[in-house]
């Protein structure tokens, strides 16, 4: 051990020692600080004022956090499963070369290329009362399917969730292709002689082999979903009356608008937290499996 | 080449410091007094961003020799839930528009703001405006805004409009309802009021009903905390806000306030309870306005008055420069410039401004302020940016469910004494 730690030069230590410094001051630090500012009451001028735990006492009796935090629940099972069933669809329909098959891939992954913003702004002229969605449907005879989508606070989230799973699935279906590509395609073909139904042959056939690009789909969605904000922030900046609010939003609002820097942290917090659960119970069980198999 | 190693640890090294510094730097909580050298440009932060205030204050800013400004003009509603950011920053924009009274006092009682009281005094440029116009620029005793314009609300229709459906304006509730409901029987909607990312529009209405039923103390009094959003008095405000909902065009909801003109403007809604900067998104001489109605002939007459101007940030590294700047924006000459250009129906602070070139639309807004027992900002102004957010939530919340009337007054004033109470 003390040898090979020996013959790594010194100018290596050197550049492991920069990033290791970078992240350290620009991201463990400032994470660090916000741990220490969830327990304080800081409008940013002056100093913080420590107050135990009042913020996250707060925040159980905050009716908006609660619904913020049952938004975050239904945004993170409804963007994660519908991007992910819908990726995968496509990533297994648009595998197998054919004629025309990297047009419909790039066409798909294209909105990838805006950012969430843009996404944003495209999809509320959609929804507006007199935009495409509702003309399609008058137009189909779907006259009393007409909402207006953004203001109807049933609706709201589910709108904004559909704008960014448009967004995402081309994402995740970039991600499965590579994953496919990996694949053994003889055992695809051993398993069609033998018999073995399309369902069958994806089922029992190219899953497992997909385990690792599994891994890497779910960090990523839990992540992304846990972290959305500026799509909603475009489109409804969590109204109407905080139907479409997630935690992201109310952090924003209560951090640079109201100022309460302390209560914002604590939100963050509760983030952060989420985020752990959801990654480290999947990776847990993730390398369970592994060893198991 | 040889000493090619050589200069890429001193490479490294110097990456070291920066990452080393990055670790000092972060100290977020460490008290912030940045008094560096004064900075050679002047950083004017706008939320004018609508394209012709936009033009004309670069064209005004143009004619500032003295300092290099930089103009940064930002969309208003990033500008408002940024703005206690933008005060907060280690180096914030030195000079900054935004709006006069409790809203202003209350970023100036937090210390984000610049004392500008030199310019009151003396031969300062503000020292010749209205006392009304300093005590709402006043904050313990100190001016920390300077104003440069102001406007009139008013509820407003297309002339050509009313001839064709044979109406006329309304002076009191009971002729206003019946106006609402001849237009409506022509199958157009009475009223158009866009409230979906443009929320506080919805207090429009609320700060005129107050005004006319309980009065401008009361109105005052409520939004400065002193009494409570469930009060009997703010129930019956509801009750005359719940008779002219079924007038209002319920898709306003989803849109701005600026696209609720267009409804108005294609004669397919009525009037609009909205500010004179209405005239920017329809100039032409079809637009007029009147009064909101009387609903108690013995409550005094208010209307709402809303002060633009300028602040400067407390922390701004070139206090003297700022003071120079914001005193330039608020001559008369460049004050009548930037109405000029601007296309607004703004009206001067001071008193050197030669007003009788402005069209007939002004004279009227003038001379209805001027018969007015009392004036008021307007909901944010009055109270908070914070209490504005409480307010729209409540309000929308109303739009769709006036039923649940008891509960949201109550949720709003529990939402209110949580930003009073911080």
């Amino acid at each position: 051990m003390t040898t090979t730690l020996r013959r790594v030069p010194p100018v290596v230590w050197v550049f492991l020692a920069v990033p290791a410094a970078v992240e350290l001051g620009m991201v463990f630090w400032p994470a660090l600080n916000s741990f220490y500012l969830s327990f304080t009451q800081w409008n940013g001028l002056g100093a913080a004022k420590p107050v135990g735990l009042d913020n996250f006492r707060a925040l159980g009796s905050d009716e908006i956090f609660l619904g913020a935090l049952k938004n975050n629940v239904l945004w993170a099972v409804g963007f994660g499963g519908l991007s992910v069933l819908t990726g995968l669809a496509l990533a297994v329909a648009l595998n197998r070369p054919r004629r025309g098959v990297g047009l419909y891939r790039s066409a798909i992954y294209l909105p990838m290329v805006f950012s969430l913003a843009v996404t944003g702004l495209f999809w509320r002229v959609q929804y507006q009362p007199d935009g495409t969605i509702n003309t399609v449907l008058g137009g189909l005879g779907l006259g009393g399917w007409e909402k207006q989508w953004l203001a109807d606070p049933d609706t709201a989230l589910w709108a904004v969730l559909v704008a960014a799973v448009w967004r995402q699935a081309g994402y995740v279906m970039v991600l499965y292709l590579a994953g496919l590509k990996s694949t053994d395609p003889s055992l695809d073909d051993a398993s069609a002689v033998d018999g073995a139904s399309p369902w069958q042959r994806f089922r029992f056939v190219t899953w497992p082999q997909l385990r690792g690009v599994n891994t890497v789909v779910f960090a990523v969605t839990v992540i992304d979903s846990l972290r959305t904000f500026d799509i909603v922030w475009a489109m409804t900046q969590g109204g109407p009356y905080h139907s479409s609010e997630l935690l992201s939003t109310y952090m924003f609002q209560q951090g640079f608008t109201f100022l309460n820097l302390g209560y914002a942290s604590a939100i963050a917090v509760v983030i952060f937290a989420m985020a752990l659960v959801f990654i480290i119970t999947y990776l847990v069980r993730a390398t369970k499996n592994e060893v198991e198999a | 080449m040889i000493s090619a190693p050589v200069s890429r640890r001193g490479f490294l090294a110097g990456l070291g410091g920066i990452g080393a510094a990055g670790i000092l730097g972060a100290c977020a909580t460490g008290s912030d007094d940045s008094s560096g050298a004064a900075s050679a440009t002047l950083t004017l932060q706008s939320s004018l961003s609508d394209p012709d205030p936009k033009a004309a204050l670069t064209e005004v800013v143009k004619g500032y020799a003295k300092t290099p400004v930089t103009l940064n003009t930002i969309a208003i509603e990033t500008f408002r839930a940024q703005l206690p950011t933008y005060l907060n920053s280690g180096n914030p924009p030195d000079v900054l528009t935004w709006y006069a009274g409790s809203v202003a006092r209350d970023y100036a009682s937090k210390g984000f703001l610049l004392d500008l009281s030199d310019l009151w005094t003396g031969n300062g440029p503000c020292a010749g405006f209205s006392p009304a116009l300093k005590e709402l620029s006043t904050n313990d005793g100190k001016q920390i805004f300077v104003p440069t314009n102001w406007y009139w609300w008013g509820l407003f229709y297309k002339k050509s409009a009313f001839q064709e459906w044979g109406v006329r304006p309304a002076e009191t509730w009971d002729e206003f309802i019946t106006l609402c409901k001849t237009i409506k029987s022509k199958g157009v909607h009475p009223l158009t009021m866009g409230t979906g990312s443009t929320q506080w529009v919805a207090s429009g209405w609320f700060d005129y009903l107050n005004l006319r039923v309980n009065g401008a103390d009361f109105h005052r009094e409520l939004l400065a905390g002193r009494h409570s959003f469930d009060d009997p008095k703010v129930k019956t405000v509801m009750d005359h806000y719940r008779q002219i909902l079924e007038f209002i065009d319920p898709k306003g909801r989803s849109y701005s306030w600026q696209d609720a003109v267009t409804p108005l403007n294609a004669k397919k809604a009525g009037m609009y309870l909205i500010g004179a900067f209405i005239t920017t998104a329809m100039p032409g001489d079809d637009l007029d306005f009147f009064r909101v109605p009387v609903i108690d002939k013995n409550v005094p007459l208010a209307e709402e008055a809303p002060t633009d101007g300028y602040f400067a940030s407390a922390k701004s590294r070139n206090a003297q420069g700022a003071k120079d700047l914001i005193g330039y924006l608020a001559a008369p000459e460049q004050q009548q410039k930037f109405i000029e250009l601007s296309k607004s129906s703004n009206l001067p602070t001071s008193s050197k401004v030669d007003t009788t070139r402005f069209s007939p639309l002004v004279q009227k807004g003038i001379k209805m302020l001027g018969e007015s027992a009392s004036l008021t900002q307007f909901f944010n102004r009055d109270s908070s940016d914070q209490l504005q957010t409480v307010a729209d939530t409540a309000l929308t919340k109303f739009l769709d469910a006036p039923e649940d009337v008891d509960k949201i007054l109550a949720d709003w004033q529990a939402g209110a004494k949580k930003v009073l109470g911080r």
